[in-house]
């Protein structure tokens, strides 16, 4: 039997829990032997395989038409969503910025920063996705796996990972189960 | 009793139990939210739904009294839906976003309510409706966006402190906890107890000390007892890196059941001042850094050079927030080996030696314990300041009062109990003694004397109408005093330093006097209660640490403080004393006009025992190690009596029952 390919990506993140699935060390190498790992942000390949994944992971939470996009892809692209990390799974830290109005948020961050001169602007190139309500990922396609966690445990990404690698939904609880 | 069926497994409770506690008593765990063990039961936020066979709907346990032949189910696929719902209903309302809140990862009762349904995820994403933030309280922060509306905090400020600050307004969504009309909290009416923060179950109430600072895995907790006045409060200090970053009421202490005040709770949480890190010796006028040797050696050739020079040779003052152990090495030392002509304490007995002159002359203890206040339905406070002192008793007062409780306050000065009394009586000064032979002269016409005084009392001529012109208390008053004590079925009677700074006894032997005509005191039940002083004002007493300290003549003077913090007065005194040593924690002009200073511990730093008010005998913990050159004052006493030559024994249990005990002394036992 072939391995189980996975792909991640990132969307509105911190890469915090990319950093926290690299904190589980040497056990990399056994996830290796179990799984396929495909494109992630941080490794060369970027974009998951056309002909699809079996797993696919995203991090961060839906924040601009281009975040869209993405979770899109990689819903069509994978079998199995596994949404990791509270930002994705909440919508998190990022999702702090719904509390106020879009419009008073940008002008904050890109007019109104100390460190900004009197040319600061908010960014309107046609190139950029356009900012949005901030979404956890569900809210935008189905997702079938949450692991909460701002990030998740290196020990919860591993088991995780390790379970779907083995044709088993993971059911998280106890020190799995953080929402923090 | 009642029986019931809970998950298959028989329990027995006694009538009027709830399914939760009968659950509880069963070993069975149902989760809850609103509910507080030491709360009246709510049955606000429906966490605790349960199965009854026969019932129609899901019944919330929580305020659900069982009943015989009742069968219940906690964990059936129905209430696990149930619970899981609430959640998601609760976690929609407002921000509970865990990442960023102080109380994530362990400490809040609503993430460890959805861990235990296995929630990963929020079924509802929140409606994004921020709400105000009230920062305006010196010490407790009140979030409203964390905020689960479970109305504990409005029913322990109300329930157990009796101060009715927290309230409720508006209806729905809009629902908001506000202080007294919807002002900011730290403009209110709010007493800066901290009860609410210890019931919040999420981050909606935290302090700004110890958010952030450790999470509960992180930090260690020591029960210990508080030293901040003789009522002696079970606390828990949470401790994390040598650090006191929280103090909580013990819920299992036999004295408070969890609550404590400002100045236990927040008062040490804040900055000190400088404290002293090594011993100090003046040379040249001024003080110099020493070793330890070096400090007790001058100190131990003064001393032994003034040895039992009576009068004119060594006056020995010991702060009344030492521990027992320490309190009892410093009588040794200084009365029983040095000889010294004053041995005493800070208080100068100022609220323990009245009361023990009279304990003695009864032979016995006259004292009941805070207990008595619970069932009170009168309270009679005289010369006592329970809103400013001693505010846990304070607290017990106020919060029966809605129960249909009456207060009587008896003082001449402004008391913060004034404004809460049935009657406020303000006798001229000197005037209590007449006051209350009045009111004893009121029982006995209404031939409702039910235990004779000891005293006599001349009460044909204390009439109420004479009473009043003498008193300056309208006479009326004095007869509905008198009728409200002749009818209370159990009227508890607390008096404090007001009554026992006089100089003679017959006013406090009047009090017991009318207790006895009430029925508050009797042979084997006592329901007069003495405030005193400070944490170990009951230990100063029993080891006859309560005389004057009058300095005159005397060639040196001790002052073991501890981390206390007198007043100027002693600094007057000490003017013209030619040698002085300050044992102590903190830097004061006290340390400043010492010729020898010798570093002490504070209270979260040492171990020992403290007598209450009650005459009950605690237990106080370390919570933190203290800095390096830094000793405890039991230490210092033992390394002192070591360079002098003279063995201090450690049997202080037995010397505390040389004197007749003024409360229970059955704890020391």
């Amino acid at each position: 039997m072939p391995k189980p390919k996975v792909a991640t990506d990132w969307l509105a993140a911190c890469a915090g829990c990319h950093m926290s699935l690299l904190d589980m060390d040497e056990r990399i190498v056994k996830l290796v032997e179990l799984v396929d790992i495909r494109a992630t942000p941080i490794t060369d390949l970027k974009e998951p395989d056309e002909n699809g994944v079996d797993v696919g992971v995203l991090t961060g939470a839906v924040n601009t038409t281009t975040n869209e996009e993405v979770a899109r892809r990689m819903r069509s692209r994978c079998k199995i969503l596994v949404a990791l990390g509270d930002c994705a799974v909440f919508g998190g830290v990022i999702a702090m910025r719904n509390f106020f109005k879009l419009e008073d948020a940008l002008k904050r961050a890109y007019v109104e920063t100390e460190s900004t001169d009197a040319e600061g602007k908010v960014p309107a190139d046609p190139e950029l996705g356009v900012p949005t309500r901030v979404r956890a990922v569900k809210e935008v396609v189905k997702v079938d796996v949450c692991v909460p966690g701002c990030p998740p445990d290196a020990d919860t990404i591993f088991y995780v990972l390790s379970e779907l690698a083995q044709g088993r939904i993971p059911e998280l609880k106890d020190e799995k189960l953080q929402w923090h | 009793m009642i029986t019931l069926t809970i998950d298959g497994k028989e329990v027995q409770v006694p009538e009027g139990t709830t399914v939760l506690r009968a659950a509880e008593q069963a070993g069975i765990h149902i989760p809850t939210l609103c509910d507080h063990k030491h709360l009246f039961p709510y049955g606000g936020c429906r966490m605790c739904l349960v199965e009854v066979e026969g019932a129609r709907t899901l019944q919330p346990s929580c305020t659900l009294p069982a009943a015989n032949g009742m069968v219940v189910y906690t964990n059936t696929p129905a209430v696990r839906e149930a619970r899981t719902f609430v959640l998601t209903l609760i976690f929609s309302e407002r921000n509970h976003f865990c990442m960023y809140c102080p109380v994530s990862g362990g400490d809040c009762e609503l993430q460890n309510a959805a861990y235990g349904q296995g929630m990963t995820e929020w079924p509802l994403q929140p409606n994004w409706q921020p709400y105000p933030v009230d920062g305006s309280h010196e010490f407790i922060v009140l979030d409203h966006n964390r905020c689960i509306l479970c109305r504990r905090c409005v029913r322990a400020c109300a329930e157990l402190v009796g101060n009715f600050t927290l309230g409720v307004q508006e209806r729905g969504a809009s629902t908001r906890i506000i202080a007294d009309l919807d002002v900011p909290l730290g403009e209110s009416t709010c007493v800066s107890c901290g009860t609410c923060l210890q019931v919040c179950p999420t981050g909606a109430i935290i302090d700004r000390v110890s958010a952030y600072q450790g999470r509960l895995k992180d930090v260690t907790r020591i029960k210990s007892t508080c030293v901040g006045c003789s009522v002696g409060c079970g606390i828990e200090m949470i401790v994390r890196d040598n650090r006191l970053l929280r103090i909580e009421g013990d819920w299992d202490a036999p004295v408070n059941q969890g609550v404590l005040c400002k100045i236990g709770r927040f008062d040490p949480l804040t900055d000190q001042g400088e404290r002293i890190l090594t011993p100090l010796v003046r040379r040249n006028g001024g003080l110099k850094a020493t070793t330890w040797d070096e400090a007790l050696q001058v100190v131990a050739s003064r001393l032994q050079t003034m040895k039992g020079r009576n009068g004119s040779g060594i006056a020995a003052l010991a702060s009344t927030r030492l521990p027992v152990e320490a309190l009892y090495s410093f009588k040794q030392l200084f009365a029983d080996k040095l000889d010294s002509g004053i041995v005493t304490s800070i208080e100068e007995g100022v609220t323990t030696a009245l009361p023990g002159w009279v304990a003695r002359k009864l032979g016995k203890p006259f004292e009941g314990t805070l207990d008595e206040i619970h069932n009170a339905d009168l309270v009679l406070a005289i010369g006592v300041d329970l809103v400013e002192n001693h505010q846990v008793a304070g607290f017990f007062v106020k919060r029966i009062l809605p129960q249909g409780c009456k207060l009587v306050v008896i003082d001449p000065y402004d008391n913060g109990l004034h404004a809460l009394a049935d009657f406020s009586l303000r006798p001229k000064k000197e005037t209590d003694y007449d006051l209350l032979v009045g009111l004893m002269q009121v029982i006995a016409s209404l031939g409702a004397v039910r235990t004779h005084p000891i005293g006599t009392h001349d009460l044909t001529r204390h009439t109420p109408d004479n009473v009043g012109r003498t008193t300056g208390v309208p006479a009326e008053a004095i007869r509905e005093v008198g009728r409200l004590l002749a009818e209370a079925e159990h009227p508890v009677f607390i008096y404090g330093k007001g009554l026992t700074r006089a100089s003679f006894p017959t006013a406090l032997e009047a009090l017991l006097d009318l207790a006895r005509m009430a029925g508050a005191l009797g042979d084997t039940h006592s329901a007069v209660i003495g405030t005193k002083g400070q944490a170990n004002s009951m230990a100063a007493y029993l080891f006859d640490l309560d005389k004057a300290f009058d300095l005159k003549g005397h060639q040196v003077a001790y002052l073991a403080l501890g981390d206390d913090r007198p007043g100027t007065r002693l600094l007057e005194q000490i003017e013209n004393v030619p040698f002085v040593v300050v044992q102590a924690s903190y830097a004061s002009p006290l340390t400043d006009r010492a010729d020898v200073v010798l570093p002490a511990t504070i209270w979260a730093e040492q171990a020992g025992h403290y007598v209450n008010l009650e005459g009950r005998l605690q237990e106080a913990r370390q919570g933190l190690t203290p800095p390096r050159d830094v000793r405890s004052n039991l230490a210092i006493f033992q390394a002192l009596a070591e360079a002098l030559g003279i063995t201090l024994d450690e049997n202080w249990r037995d010397a505390l029952q040389q004197r007749v005990w003024i409360g229970q002394p059955d704890a020391c036992r």
